[in-house]
């Protein structure tokens, strides 16, 4: 079993949503994360004073998947977020140790 | 048959029209202080501050009422105190120390040393009223020069103490029939003694209490445009009590401020807001940027709303924005100003509006535009009451007058806040301490604008018992 997260421009969530569904993906947890990268920050101004943003908002995605599904989820999340421009985000991959299925009771790859 | 003659339950001189309207404008004034100015500074500190400032504004209008009632409006609009001979300038410098209590002092027909041209047409309890919402506004203005350090216990004191010792007094000179209204010199609805004074209180009070912590000035953003907006939205509306009640008649000067301010207003808007789009180094419209304008074109025009025509409430929208935007962006790098931390620019949109749109009035004021008519005679008659500047009367005599009393408000308001704020200092302090500042309104009230809730049901029974737990 393994753990797919990944970092996105917040625009890109609903193509990545469908592209995970199509591959067989059957849940996903999102949070709003804010980062920085080789973007940069932004500028905004208040009442003529300007103030730089270094941090800039992003979507953190995590799929947990059994261990043949990882590559084309993975392969599915970085096309769906691919804007070919700087910021587009990162996927990583990381080993899970052992689920549990609150409701069931199920424990490892079936309760993925 | 007592009641035969008449079956209308109020006195004779009262009319319903003027009555109305002056506790409508009333109404409209206060709105603009609750909720208008308390959302908008919340809206333009920094989050951590949100509820600390809002509760000053809160208390800070609650404190000026009590005053009002209790020495206030008699010092300020009451009959004088004869420090001096007739005439001199202490014969008419503050009213008597005395509240405003019995029921006829409430109920009787109003009376001020101003009005020696036709009486007031509704109780002194409306005169009162209004005549409060505006002392109330003014210490809520000078607060935004002074919100993310002021501490608050020091606020508690500085309103009652500026109140009594500096706006009664500008009050009673300018408008309650005093020195330098019997010298001719006017002020249609505060642009002197409201803005002026609370931008020069702004200034003097930052100085003394120093900046805020440098984390605070760097990351000062604004917490909620939005709320802004609102509080802003109020203000500009709430405009149209605060000029169109001050001819105290729901005639048609009334109306002709109310149109004059709004069109000021909005010349305002827009002129700092095309600068913003021409002359800044970003060529950006900007949102704050065009309520500044906004300000500038209400405060500006507040000295002479009802005395200068359609063309003239344009040029002063129109002359006040440029010159204070100026001032914004030129003055506000040169010393003192810029060593003097104002948090909100209370000093540009308010002390630098005011003193251009009360020196406007000795040039632009239109004779034509009757403030009060003659009764039974043509309307403009002999005896009716108008202003009349440099353009009509070719005398620079209104422009001297208006000059005076500017000096004084800045003399005496500059001299005497700081006098007020140095006591505060030695007696409760001036600061909150860096500790607390760098925490905000938790440390302050123990309570925050937008509490963040722990989603869960609690499991431990309370420790207290309640019939509800039972």
């Amino acid at each position: 079993m393994k753990l797919i997260s990944a970092v996105i421009k917040p625009f890109k969530l609903d193509e990545i949503k469908v592209a995970v569904r199509e591959v067989g993906v059957t849940g996903m947890t999102v949070s709003q994360v804010r980062g920085f990268g080789r973007t940069g920050g932004h500028i905004e101004i208040y009442r003529g004073k300007e103030y730089e943003f270094d941090f800039v908002d992003k979507l953190q995605v995590e799929i947990v998947v059994t261990d043949e599904l990882v590559d084309r989820v993975v392969d599915a999340v970085a096309s769906a977020a691919r804007t070919d421009t700087v910021g587009d985000g990162m996927v990583w991959v990381t080993d899970i140790e052992h689920v549990v299925r609150i409701r069931t009771g199920e424990r490892g790859p079936s309760a993925v | 048959m007592l009641f035969a003659a008449t079956n209308i339950p109020y006195p004779g001189w009262l009319n319903p029209g003027d009555n109305t309207w002056q506790l409508v404008a009333a109404t409209l004034v206060g709105l603009m202080s609750l909720p208008g100015l308390a959302v908008l500074y919340g809206g333009l500190v920094r989050k951590k501050f949100i509820v600390n400032t809002m509760l000053m504004c809160f208390a800070g209008f609650a404190l000026t009422l009590v005053v009002w009632m209790l020495w206030g409006y008699n010092m300020a609009f009451g009959t004088f105190s004869h420090f001096g001979p007739t005439g001199s300038f202490f014969a008419g410098f503050i009213g008597h120390f005395k509240p405003l209590a019995s029921a006829f002092a409430e109920q009787g027909q109003a009376v001020s040393g101003a009005n020696t041209l036709i009486p007031f047409h509704f109780p002194t309890a409306t005169l009162a009223y209004f005549q409060f919402v505006f002392a109330a506004i003014t210490p809520l203005l000078f607060l935004g020069g002074l919100v993310g350090r002021l501490k608050f216990k020091a606020w508690l004191l500085i309103v009652p103490l500026w109140i009594t010792m500096v706006y009664c007094v500008d009050a009673a000179l300018l408008w309650g029939g005093g020195f330098f209204a019997q010298k001719g010199a006017v002020d249609f609805s505060g642009g002197y003694v409201i803005h002026l004074s609370a931008g020069c209180a702004a200034f003097v009070g930052a100085a003394i209490v120093g900046p805020r912590r440098w984390q605070d000035r760097e990351n000062a953003f604004p917490s909620n445009l939005m709320m802004v907006a609102v509080g802003i939205g109020i203000i500009w509306l709430g405009w149209n009590g605060f000029n169109g009640g001050d001819p105290f008649y729901a005639g048609s000067d009334a109306a002709a401020a109310v149109l004059n301010t709004n069109v000021a207003t909005a010349v305002g808007l827009l002129t700092w807001m095309f600068m913003d789009m021409l002359f800044t180094k970003q060529k950006k419209a900007t949102f704050l940027g065009a309520l500044n304008g906004m300000l500038c074109g209400l405060v500006a025009i507040t000295p002479s709303a009802g005395w200068v025509d359609g063309t003239g409430a344009i040029l002063v929208g129109l002359i006040a924005t440029v010159l204070v935007w100026v001032a914004w962006n030129y003055l506000s790098k040169i010393r003192p100003f810029s060593k003097v931390d104002d948090a909100l620019g209370v000093v540009y949109t308010h002390g630098c509006a005011g003193l251009i749109g009360g020196l406007l009035v000795g040039f632009l004021a239109d004779p034509g535009m009757i403030e009060y008519g003659v009764p039974g005679k043509v309307y403009d008659a002999a005896g009716s009451f108008s202003v009349s500047g440099w353009f009509y009367s070719h005398s620079f005599h209104q422009l001297w007058e208006q000059f005076l009393a500017a000096a004084w408000i800045i003399c005496w308001t500059s001299a005497i806040t700081a006098l007020i704020f140095y006591f505060v200092k030695v007696t409760v302090g001036l600061r909150e301490s860096d500790a607390d500042l760098a925490i905000g309104d938790v440390a302050i009230h123990e309570e925050e604008a937008f509490p963040e809730p722990t989603f869960g049901e609690p499991v431990l029974t309370p420790s207290h018992t309640h019939s509800d737990n039972n």
